[in-house]
Parts: C-alpha cells; structure tokens; sequence
C-alpha cells in the first residue's frame, strides 16, 4: 500500500442490520484511473459514500494519504481533497454554471478573483462557457453532468470518485467526456475512481479494475485478470465480456 | 466579483433604487402628509424585507424571529437616545446606568442594528445546524422567547404598555437613505463568497457538504447580518411611530414583512423591493377603501380587516401560481445595450464561445 493512495482498510457499512459492504479493501493511486465494477445493488455507491462520509461505517478505516479519516463529516474529507459526483446529479439548480463551478473553489477558501480564474478555466476546459450563465436546472443531462465534474475539479482533489459520469448521454456526448476524463489523473495528478454500467467505457478508460458483488470483492486487477477471473464471468460480466471483447 | 458581475450588480441597483426615488419624488411634489407617511413606512418596510431576504432568501429557511430582532433594534436605539427628562415619566425603574445614557437618535439606529446583531450572533449558532421544518419552527420558538423578554423587562420596555417619549427623528429622507443603502448591501452579499455558498446549500444541501462548504457556519453570517438589517429598520420605525409596545413586534408584523417578500420572491433581492413596493401600495389603497366605505356608511356594519385578508389571499394565489415568488431566481437586469452609460463600468461584450461544435450535442 502506497502512502500517498486513498485507501477503504476492511470497510464494512450495515443498513438497518442489513449489510451492504463486508469487509471491502480497496486502493486508488494518484495518476491511475480505477474503475469500481459490479452489479446492481453490489455496493458500489455505498463504497463511495463510505470513502466521502456520507454513510456511517461499521468496521474498517478510510486512510487518505496516510491519514485516518474514518467517521469524518463530509465536509472535512471534501477539504482534504476527495471530490466526488453524484449518481443523481446534483447541481445547484438556481445557481448559473459559472457559479456552480465556482463555489467549489470558494468552499475550498480560494481568493475571490483565483476561484474566478479557476472556474473560467474549467469552464473552457468543458465546453461549458456557451452556458456559463444559464442556470443549473434549466441545463440538459449531459450539461449537467459535465458541470459536476468540472464542479468537483474545482476544488483541485488528490482524488475524484465519478459516480456514473456518463449515464444518460448520447453517444457522442460520452465518447467527448471518455477523452476528457482520460487526461484528468495525468494532468492533474489526481487518482480517479469510477463507477460506470458501461462497459466498453470502462475497459477503454481504466487502468485497473475493481469488482464488487453482493458487498464483497470478488476480483481486482489489471482489466485483462479481470476480464478473465471466472468469478467475475460468472457474477457479472457474462455475455457482456464477449461483447467488450469484440469493441476492444 | 468579476466585472460583469459589478456591472450587474451596479445595474440592478440602479434599477431597484427606482421605486425608492419614486416615492420620495412624488411624495415632495405633492406635499401631502399622508403621501409623505406612506413613503416613509414603505422605506422602512423595505429595509424589514430586505434584511428578511438577506437570510431567508439566500438561506431559503424561513425565518420567523425577524420581527424579534426589530424589536430588539426599536427599544434599544429608543432607550438609549430617549431624553434624559423624558426617561423618568416613560421608564421609572431603568437601571441608573442607562438612565444616564442619551445619545442621538442616528446612533441609536446604528446601535440598536448592532445590538440585534450581537444577540442574533450568541443565540443563533446551534439553530444554524438545523434544516427545514426543524429550523422554521425553532425560529418560531425564538420569536416567542423574545417577545416574552419584551412584555417582561419592564425596566427596558415598560413591559406590555406603550413606551411613550420617543424622539422623533426618522424623515423620507433618512428612510429612503437607508432603504437605498440595505438594497445595495442585500446585493452585495448575495454575490459575495458567503453569499453564493449559502445558495448553494439551499439548492442542495448534500452537495453543498461534499465540496466543503461550512454550512452551519454561513447560514450563521447570514442570520447576522439580517439581524443587524432588522434591527436598524425597527429602530428607524420607531423613531418614525414614536410609540410602541411588544405587540408591534410579534404576528401581524411577522405576517406583513413575510407576505412582502414571499410575494416579491424571496430568492431575490428585486424581488423584496417589488414586494414591499406592491403590497405597501396594495394596503394603503385597501386601507382607503376600507375608511371610505365606512364613512359612507353603504354597509349595515363597520367593514375591519379587509387589509390582511386580502394579504393573506394575495399570498395564497402567489404560492399556488409562483411558489418562489413573481421574481424567483435572476435579479432584474439593466438592458446590455444602455449597460454602457452606468457609473464605474466598462461594457465589455460577452465572451464568444469558442466552442462552435457546441450546439451539435444538444
């Protein structure tokens, strides 16, 4: 385990008695893109909840970057640099794109005129300027979407947890985000982890991936161990690994 | 702020100060009594509803302690500045050392802001973490408690009679000035940091957390800051009705200033000026015809409360048709063509999109 990496240690989180992660271990590097896999209801969003704090954990340990950060508040691990998107975007709906971009900034405790700057950049960076004063709700899904992101960058994250980023867009419109997302870890030296249904997505996009089921982790790897690991054939992928096969 | 966000604010300043103006002209030019008072409340109403939407719009908690701390700023700044003379017929047990205390009325409005501020700012923070019906109803709580602290502290208040004896002080003018001045601060603060962030957990509060933002903590400014506008504009009513007792500072005022700016839109500051304007005009007309009515004696009976039930179904029809309000969530603006001609800005043309394959994806 590396000392820079955010890692779950065993993380195990019960709703109403009911588990719905056991005992998860998991580890996202800075420069990598890990793409958390699995089926529906396997725990995937409960694990990136469990890593922002927004539901309790059980047993385990969040470590980010060497520090213990288990049982925090939201706020605080947002302030130690873990950004994340939402399954259902969630936008600030009476705030203009530029706005929505900017206060990620402003929560950070940047100057007034450095967020400014930051979130004009982040704006160009997205193709987000045409809209910059449209206000959040009156965005289509695939704008949405996109202002998340360049809302969670905003606050320059060591790690960005992207909770189905593409859900919803066309073809067109996720093969553009596919490229964007691509660059981020590299350009700016954060780790990624996403959570995607998208298969081809996430075999093109990934450079290492993890697989829950049923709160569990069943495989991890490089994506070809993966692809091959029978229990992950057998729980997931199916038909669905033939079919990434023929797109690769 | 960007320049563009100066320039808007700049703007929409100078649009919202009109019916201010407004009224003060007419008001000069037709030299009436009664017009000059109704100029006058409807500054002071406005300064009440700004300060009311300084939190409530940008927090979007509904505050009902608003009117608490108005009365906090109208006894304060009228103790402190009532005549030394005067202090013995009007308040016979004050304590010796504010017995000695006269200052002038205008500090007394400044004063009687930071007092409301000070007392907001050391009970407010714990309520700060509640959200939703939680916070509405605890800001109920703390009307209460506060209207109980006037009807009791018959040393500062003359307890439930009227306190008689204040200084007259609050002309057009000075309420105009200040109402000018909260409608200026209102728009600052709704684009400063604190401002946008508040907005933001109001939109979503979950989202709000995860980017960091100590919601807790700006609800906390907002709340302050609101208080201090309450409590300026209660002292400037004060020094305008020159007699008063707790009663003035409970329900009924409650009701008027939230029915202002819920018909206005809380979510703007236009829309605190639209509503004080409107419903201001609207009850001065009711309360015309209710008299003439009554005068004329067309009905077998006395006609009485035609004013607040016509508040109470303004507000009905507003929230069934607009729920946020007639203007909800973009201030007015100064047209782009005449934004040129403003003070202290330089039109710059919006940004062009560089990206043309843009609209494709739509």
């Amino acid at each position: 385990m590396r000392q820079d990496s955010l890692q779950a240690r065993g993380v195990s989180v019960e709703f109403a008695g009911l588990r719905a992660l056991d005992g998860v271990s998991l580890e996202v590097v800075p420069g990598e893109i890990l793409g958390l896999i699995g089926p529906n209801g396997s725990g995937k969003t409960t694990l990136v909840n469990a890593l922002t704090g927004q539901v309790p954990i059980v047993s385990g340990d969040v470590v980010c970057a060497g520090e213990t950060i288990t049982g925090e508040i939201p706020r605080k691990i947002a302030l130690l640099g873990i950004a994340r998107s939402f399954q259902i975007v969630r936008l600030f709906g009476n705030l203009t794109v530029r706005e929505n971009v900017e206060t990620a900034a402003l929560a950070k405790g940047l100057p007034r005129r450095e967020a400014d700057a930051r979130a004009e950049e982040l704006l160009d960076e997205f193709h987000l300027n045409q809209s910059a004063d449209t206000l959040g709700d009156a965005l289509n899904y695939g704008d949405k979407r996109r202002v998340e992101i360049a809302r969670a960058l905003a606050s320059e994250p060591r790690f960005l947890l992207l909770d189905e980023p593409a859900a919803g867009m066309n073809e067109t419109e996720s093969d553009t985000l596919l490229d964007m997302l691509a660059m981020l870890p590299e350009k700016r030296n954060c780790g990624m982890l996403i959570i995607d249904h998208d298969m081809p997505l996430i075999m093109r996009l990934c450079h290492r991936l993890h697989v829950l089921a049923s709160g569990r982790t069943i495989a991890e790897g490089d994506i070809d161990t993966v692809r091959q690991h029978p229990a992950v054939i057998e729980a997931y992928l199916g038909s669905d690994a033939k079919a990434a096969d023929h797109h690769a | 702020m960007t320049s563009a966000t100066r320039s808007s604010v700049i703007g929409t300043l100078v649009i919202l100060t009109v019916p201010v103006v407004l009224a003060l002209v007419i008001s000069e030019a037709l030299g009436i009594r009664v017009v000059d008072r109704i100029a006058t409340i409807f500054c002071i109403n406005l300064v009440l509803v700004l300060g009311l939407q300084v939190f409530m719009g940008n927090s979007g908690i509904l505050s009902f302690a608003h009117v608490g701390f108005m009365g906090i700023g109208a006894y304060a700044s009228a103790v402190l500045s009532m005549p030394l003379q005067m202090k013995g017929m009007a308040l016979p047990e004050l304590y010796p050392i504010v017995k000695a205390i006269e200052i002038s009325p205008y500090l007394g409005m400044v004063v009687g802001g930071l007092v409301a501020a000070g007392v907001a700012a050391a009970v407010s923070y714990p309520l700060m973490r509640l959200s939703d019906a939680a916070a509405v109803i605890t800001s109920f709580a703390l009307l209460v408690v506060l209207h109980t602290i006037m009807v009791h502290w018959h040393q500062m208040t003359n307890g439930p009679r009227t306190l008689f004896g204040v200084q007259s002080a609050t002309t057009l003018y000075i309420a105009a000035g200040v109402a000018i001045l909260m409608i200026f601060i209102a728009l600052i603060f709704r684009e400063s940091r604190t401002g946008i962030l508040l907005r933001a957990a109001r939109d979503d509060e979950v989202a709000a957390g995860a980017i960091g933002t100590n919601i807790s903590n700006m609800r906390w400014r907002g709340f302050v800051l609101s208080a201090f506008m309450a409590g300026i504009g209660g002292a400037l009513w004060a020094h305008f009705i020159t007699s008063f007792s707790p009663n003035a500072f409970y329900l009924k005022e409650t009701f008027v200033i939230l029915g202002m700016l819920v018909i206005g839109g809380a979510g703007t500051v236009s829309g605190a000026v639209l509503g004080a304007f409107v419903v201001t005009a609207a009850f001065e007309l009711l309360r015309l015809i209710e008299n003439s009515i009554n005068l004329s004696g067309v009905l077998p009976t006395q006609l009485v409360g035609l004013t607040e039930i016509a508040l109470a179904c303004a507000m009905i029809g507003i929230l069934i048709v607009r729920p946020s309000g007639i203007i909800s969530a973009r201030e007015v603006a100064f047209p782009d063509a005449l934004r040129r001609y403003l003070p202290g800005t330089h039109f710059t043309r919006p940004k062009q999109s560089r990206s043309a394959d843009e609209g494709g994806t739509q």
